[in-house]
């Protein structure tokens, strides 16, 4: 490993520490970890005239934790799996009816605003985790690179408004914040949704698996049909 | 100690990790790796035999540290300055907007259906 890769791995860890304890401090959702560092790491590249393929010769070290960091998901899955299977039927409608809907808005309002076909094939499977959304991207013909960054932004966004969301939607359960949150922001949002509680976030695992396979089926269908 | 646990334990869940990215690939799934690995753990864990307390440490790290694995991969949104024209930013309100009205109906179908099975067990008693 090349002491540069070292060095954006060290300064990465340091400035998500850093972003953590102020986000720990005032508690506003602006300042959300993931939001911030993202923002400093980008500045702090675009500043320095780093590459970001440069960057990611070390970042690629953490990002090769994201996989087990998923599996863990497992352990909160485990812990309420009793509520889980009570609400089976709750959570497979849900899922289902809460991806459908992220589809057809995302094609109504990108088609309102006027975009070419590739980005809006791309804009399509936002609601799920990367690696499925540019796979779904690469089978109807987006761009997958395009399709990661709309998957960052729907899961940031649901991370940083999901608890004015809730307050206005007036989702005080569990299942309906997990459900909501896994469904619509995938793993970012789930990762928020720690922040509910265990129970939450076993829901929103749950929805972000199933919105994986909902979205693989409905969104080349979609695309097919309408496009 | 501690350390030493969790370590170990975030070994083992990497090894979930690497077979489900290995069942996923062989077997041409279009669920991601890491979410085969999370359903594996998961049915390990429920059969009993594979102890909770074997990966709970373990867990609760790499859970409390999942948005750092995040930035590499959103940190590459500096490739993409056409993001930052008017177009573009309407593009990514649209995208919150369709989140939040996909958050909205998920949760009130999900909730509709618990309320009514209440509804239905209390029309029983």
């Amino acid at each position: 490993m090349h002491w540069t890769s070292l060095i954006f791995i060290v300064i990465t860890v340091l400035l998500f520490i850093a972003m953590k304890k102020i986000y720990e401090r005032w508690r506003s959702a602006f300042l959300i970890p993931v939001l911030t560092t993202t923002l400093f790491m980008a500045v702090i590249l675009l500043l320095t005239h780093i590459p970001y393929e440069k960057y990611m010769e070390g970042g690629k070290w953490i990002e090769e934790l994201l996989g087990p960091g998923v599996v863990a998901l497992a352990y909160p899955l485990y812990l309420y799996r009793e509520s889980l299977m009570r609400h089976l039927l709750s959570i497979i409608v849900g899922v289902f009816t809460g991806t459908l809907v992220g589809l057809i808005t995302i094609f109504l309002f990108a088609s309102a605003i006027g975009t070419n076909k590739r980005m809006l094939l791309s804009m399509l499977p936002k609601s799920v985790t990367t690696p499925v959304a540019m796979e779904i991207a690469q089978i109807t013909q987006g761009s997958p690179a395009l399709a990661s960054v709309f998957v960052i932004i729907a899961g940031i966004t649901g991370a940083v408004l999901a608890p004015s969301w809730f307050n206005w939607l007036k989702f005080k359960t569990p299942l309906a914040r997990g459900l909501g949150i896994g469904t619509s922001s995938h793993a970012i949002g789930t990762s928020k949704a720690m922040e509910f509680g265990e129970e939450t976030a076993a829901y929103s695992s749950v929805a972000m698996g199933l919105s994986c396979i909902i979205a693989s089926v409905l969104v080349p269908f979609f695309a097919a049909w309408f496009l | 100690m501690k350390i030493f646990v969790i370590t170990i334990q975030i070994g083992i869940l990497y090894l979930f990790h690497m077979l489900g990215v290995w069942i996923s690939e062989s077997l041409h799934l279009f669920i991601p790796g890491s979410v085969v690995g999370m359903i594996l753990l998961f049915i390990a864990l429920s059969t009993g035999k594979f102890k909770s307390k074997w990966v709970s440490s373990g867990s609760t790290f790499m859970l409390a540290y999942l948005p750092l694995f995040f930035i590499p991969v959103t940190a590459g949104i500096i490739k993409y300055p056409e993001f930052f024209t008017v177009k573009g930013l309407l593009l990514i309100a649209s995208t919150a907007v369709s989140t939040f009205l996909a958050v909205a109906a998920t949760g009130w179908s999900s909730e509709r259906l618990v309320s009514k099975k209440k509804a239905s067990v209390n029309a029983l008693d």
